[in-house]
């Protein structure tokens, strides 16, 4: 009985090892408390998930937003470059960037039935721990992302 | 000899191989729905799905090739029989198995060129979130297991039925734990943050996807062509043909033998000799006892030509 209980205590912390990033982004953000972020178009810093969003990523990681202007394609550049570490927008439900940057569930939903626009965040493509900081961040803050 | 291409003695265990096959379907298809439900977008994941479908192709060609052996009479516009399904489906499933191990083979490779990161996020289930990673572990840990079984029971009604088909699926199956194991590896380093292990285990699952197909295509093709009768787990000369070889060989001295393969069966042509006054069965000629005996399932003759000897 007490094998049993060391070994779900040892899975346990192995579930908790497991994801790592492999270019450091939630290592870096820990350690510089800071991460940057920005919007993919200055007209949704209207809505309300932007900035719940924000902060309780901000709550999760006991780091700063640091804010950053830019718009469009150049943003996932910087993301892909590790220059930054989010961006806020909406985005085509069937994004043509999907395999270039990674989303996060969706918080809310706008636009026609044929072209579904969803507000959400992207990552850089593989940082897998950062990623699910974000994804759980979206979760508890928008009832949407939890039933995606 | 029975009115269908398939000996008598072979009708019992080729309908346990025959109802052993159908599981195996069914376990494989039950991994590869598990596989499909947590792929993501890890390229090891992909191609261990990949391989698992095809994982199909064997025991689906042995399935249509035991129907047709079992079933199907000799008519007028088939006088032999189905005999050869069973090569056309070997050849079959290693053409497929080439093309797409080449193939997956390439697409690891263009992605560790590229240095593809590969995004596995989380999922919730009952109110939790879960990486994504854990559950690609628990279903390539649960792919590891129906192979190994069905691979072990397939091996020997494989040898039993002289089937190449049965029996490259069996090793497959067999050593399917590898492959399962670069998987498992690839996943694990993926979450540790190498991004690269997960390209590397894909090459790896594709590299031996490739092997099984080429010693395969190099068997199968052997056959279609009417080259000397191979083993059932390499593309050596087979064992049998070559004891059957030695045998007619001191029976007809002088003689030249020629042995090929018409699926499970051997036909041997005697040439430059007269057959023996006595009429003879051609399993008479086979060497190794009667166990396998049905194996040769002719035995031709061929005098010299008057004046002139060698063929």
């Amino acid at each position: 009985m007490r094998g049993v209980i060391v070994l779900a205590m040892l899975l346990l912390a192995a579930c908790d090892m497991l994801p790592r990033d492999p270019a450091g982004t939630s290592n870096r953000i820990a350690h510089k408390r800071t991460f940057t972020v920005a919007l993919a178009d200055p007209a949704i810093d209207a809505a309300p998930e932007v900035q719940r969003l924000v902060h309780e990523i901000e709550r999760r990681t006991g780091a700063k937003a640091h804010w950053r202007s830019g718009a469009g394609e150049g943003l996932f550049q910087q993301l892909d470059d590790g220059t930054l570490d989010l961006v806020i927008g909406r985005f085509l439900a069937e994004s043509p960037w999907a395999m270039d940057v990674a989303f996060g569930p969706p918080l809310s939903k706008t636009g026609t039935k044929a072209a579904p626009l969803e507000l959400k965040a992207a990552m850089r493509n593989g940082e897998n721990r950062w990623i699910m900081t974000v994804e759980r961040a979206s979760r508890a803050i928008s009832q949407e992302a939890r039933e995606e | 000899m029975s009115e269908t291409s398939l000996p008598d003695e072979l009708r019992e265990p080729m309908a346990r191989a025959v109802r052993l096959e159908y599981w195996n379907i069914f376990w494989t298809l039950t991994i590869i729905v598990t596989m499909g439900l947590v792929l993501g977008q890890s390229q090891t994941m992909k191609t261990a799905w990949i391989e698992d479908t095809l994982g199909l192709v064997p025991p689906v060609m042995f399935l249509i090739a035991a129907h047709m052996e079992r079933h199907a009479h000799r008519s007028r516009r088939f006088p032999f029989g189905f005999e050869r399904v069973n090569g056309l489906g070997f050849f079959v499933a290693a053409v497929a198995l080439t093309a797409v191990g080449a193939l997956l083979l390439y697409n690891a490779l263009i992605a560790l060129g590229a240095a593809e990161h590969a995004s596995v996020g989380s999922i919730v289930i009952l109110g939790q979130d879960i990486w994504l990673g854990w559950l690609m572990i628990a279903a390539q840990i649960y792919s590891l297991i129906p192979p190994l079984f069905i691979g072990r029971k397939e091996l020997p009604l494989a040898q039993a039925l002289n089937d190449k088909l049965l029996h490259t699926d069996a090793l497959m199956n067999k050593a399917n734990w590898l492959t399962g194991a670069a998987g498992l590896a690839g996943i694990i380093g993926l979450g540790l943050g190498w991004w690269w292990a997960d390209s590397v285990a894909a090459a790896i699952i594709s590299l031996d996807v490739l092997n099984d197909g080429i010693k395969a295509l190099r068997s199968s093709t052997a056959e279609l062509v009417d080259g000397a009768p191979r083993a059932l787990s390499s593309t050596d000369l087979s064992e049998d043909a070559q004891s059957l070889c030695d045998r007619l060989k001191a029976e007809f001295p002088g003689a030249t033998i020629r042995l090929r393969e018409t699926g499970r069966l051997i036909r041997a042509e005697v040439h430059d000799t007269h057959p023996p006054a006595q009429c003879r069965h051609p399993r008479y000629y086979w060497p190794e006892g009667e166990d396998k005996a049905w194996r040769l399932a002719q035995v031709s003759f061929i005098p010299p030509v008057e004046g002139k000897r060698g063929n």
